[in-house]
């Protein structure tokens, strides 16, 4: 009996999610159809960026600078030990680069800008606004939904740069007050050793995950059924989802990207 | 007739709502669609614009059927045919002034500021020039579905589809808007089809209505022969009376 619900219930699940990455995957093709060549509104455009990039960095600065204070405080043993103080500067750079600032910053824009887009695209929807937009003949996936996805790309992007520089500061700061080290020192294990491709990777990272926040949550916005429950929900299932991806993007790009 | 529905079938699930509907509406006219709550009037007008697609039957608009295009191809069809609707559904992130502009920008190749000039001006028709730069969520019910008049004709619209717009507002406001329909019509010509409950409203401004029950049309006619009439159903929609041969969903 329990094996039968098990695997039911498995069964349940399995096709809930074969649902919704095939839901995602249709409105992808939307959007790059709408893409190729560029049909969007200009004002929305704007308007998007600047709420969802420009409002969205004193969060980063501060997340970031910390970050890179975090680094260094956790490599700060192993520098001792190994009285290895060159390398600081590189290995911060390196992991903030790579790894580190692309995720944390994808987290914390999906936590702030995903769940706010889901939750207005959501509520348009439940309100009839969507329905509102198609009737006065325009479609809402180029209107309301590519200049999203292209504003949370962009902005993703650029704050991720931003943000990889603040917590370097962040870090040549904390190393300085905390074990001594001189900003030379940091500077020239940075600039010696980083290589160009280690910023690349980071910015590819930085662009894909801001695409998949984008399309995650304007799909779960605009697919949401109920009303305020269902807004819940959908903001609910977005971040659940985009926090997923993430995750499984940056394991594949890791393993792909030089 | 202008639009005609011909024996339309709609259900959601095994909830049959419309069971052979038919019925015409011809140019210029103020035409009402009436009858009680969940009966499928405003799933009826949303079949217009292609929002619902219908199970069964057919719906032609100027001679040409339209039921079976496709969803790109309903973009035409709704540059021709606006809907207002019940809750004004207004973008929130956007002045009046904003949300009226938004059609003139994308339909009629405006730039920002020649859409906004003429946007204050659909406004000032509507009695609303003094709130134009007001976000939706500061306006009263009345204000907002006028502005969703105003929005809804900047399209230049052949028909407006308007769902239940006295609902919900006072008896002065009300009027104000019938006043409009009826202006809309007489003016501009323009074919109105009014989803409402508002008998006040039907008596005053139909030049056709029809009745709506058990998914079919039962009546269609004008106002003086809705207000003649001695069928027993029709009667006791238009009285109001909870006792008597009407069967409502639900109850």
């Amino acid at each position: 009996m329990l094996g039968d619900r098990t695997i039911s219930a498995a069964g349940r699940g399995t096709l809930f999610a074969w649902r919704e990455l095939g839901g995602m995957t249709i409105l992808a093709g939307q959007v790059l159809r709408a893409l190729l060549p560029p049909r969007m509104d200009a004002p929305e455009l704007l308007r998007n960026m600047y709420r969802m990039g420009n409002r969205s960095l004193p969060i980063i600065a501060l997340t970031a600078f910390f970050v890179g204070g975090i680094m260094v405080i956790q490599a700060g043993v192993l520098v001792k030990q190994l009285n290895a103080a060159g390398l600081v500067g590189w290995g911060a750079g390196y992991a903030i680069f790579r790894e580190v600032g692309p995720m944390l910053i994808a987290l914390m824009f999906s936590g702030r800008v995903g769940s706010n887009n889901t939750a207005e695209l959501a509520t348009m929807t439940v309100t009839e606004q969507l329905d509102g937009l198609r009737a006065l003949a325009i479609d809402p996936i180029p209107y309301l939904v590519v200049p999203r996805v292209v504003a949370m790309t962009v902005c993703l992007l650029c704050l991720t740069v931003l943000g990889n520089l603040i917590a370097l500061y962040g870090g040549a700061f904390f190393a300085m007050v905390l074990l001594d080290l001189e900003f030379s020192t940091l500077y020239y294990s940075l600039v010696d050793n980083i290589h160009w491709l280690d910023f690349v990777h980071g910015a590819v990272k930085a662009a894909v995950f801001g695409a998949s926040i984008a399309m995650t949550s304007c799909y779960f916005g605009i697919s949401v059924r109920g009303g305020a429950v269902g807004v819940g929900k959908a903001v609910n299932a977005a971040v659940v989802a985009a926090a997923i991806s993430i995750v499984m993007l940056d394991f594949l790009l890791t393993a792909v990207l030089p | 007739m202008l639009i005609e529905f011909r024996d339309i079938h709609k259900a959601f699930g095994s909830k049959k709502i419309l069971r052979g509907l038919s019925m015409g509406v011809g140019k210029k006219e103020v035409f009402f669609i009436i009858g009680t709550s969940g009966v499928g009037k405003s799933v009826t007008i949303k079949h217009l614009i292609g929002l619902l697609r219908i199970d069964e039957g057919e719906i032609h608009f100027d001679g040409k059927r339209i039921d079976n295009l496709s969803e790109k191809h309903f973009y035409p069809i709704r540059k021709r045919i606006g809907m207002v609707f019940q809750h004004a559904t207004l973008f929130d992130s956007m002045s009046l002034r904003e949300n009226v502009a938004l059609p003139l920008r994308k339909h009629q190749g405006m730039r920002p500021n020649q859409a906004l000039g003429k946007a204050d001006e659909l406004l000032e028709r509507v009695h609303m020039q003094d709130f134009i730069h007001s976000a939706p969520a500061a306006l009263s019910d009345g204000m907002r579905k006028r502005a969703a008049i105003a929005r809804t004709l900047a399209m230049e619209p052949q028909i407006v589809l308007f769902d239940e717009p006295t609902t919900g507002l006072d008896p002065v406001n009300a009027r104000r808007i019938d006043r409009l329909i009826r202006e809309l019509s007489d003016e501009l010509g323009v074919t109105s089809i009014v989803v409402s409950h508002d008998l006040t409203s039907i008596f005053s401004i139909a030049d056709r209505i029809s009745f709506i029950y058990q998914g079919k049309a039962y009546k269609s006619g004008t106002r003086q022969e809705f207000e003649c009439c001695d069928d027993a159903i029709v009667r006791q929609f238009i009285s109001g009376d909870s006792h008597g041969p009407l069967e409502t969903p639900g109850f």
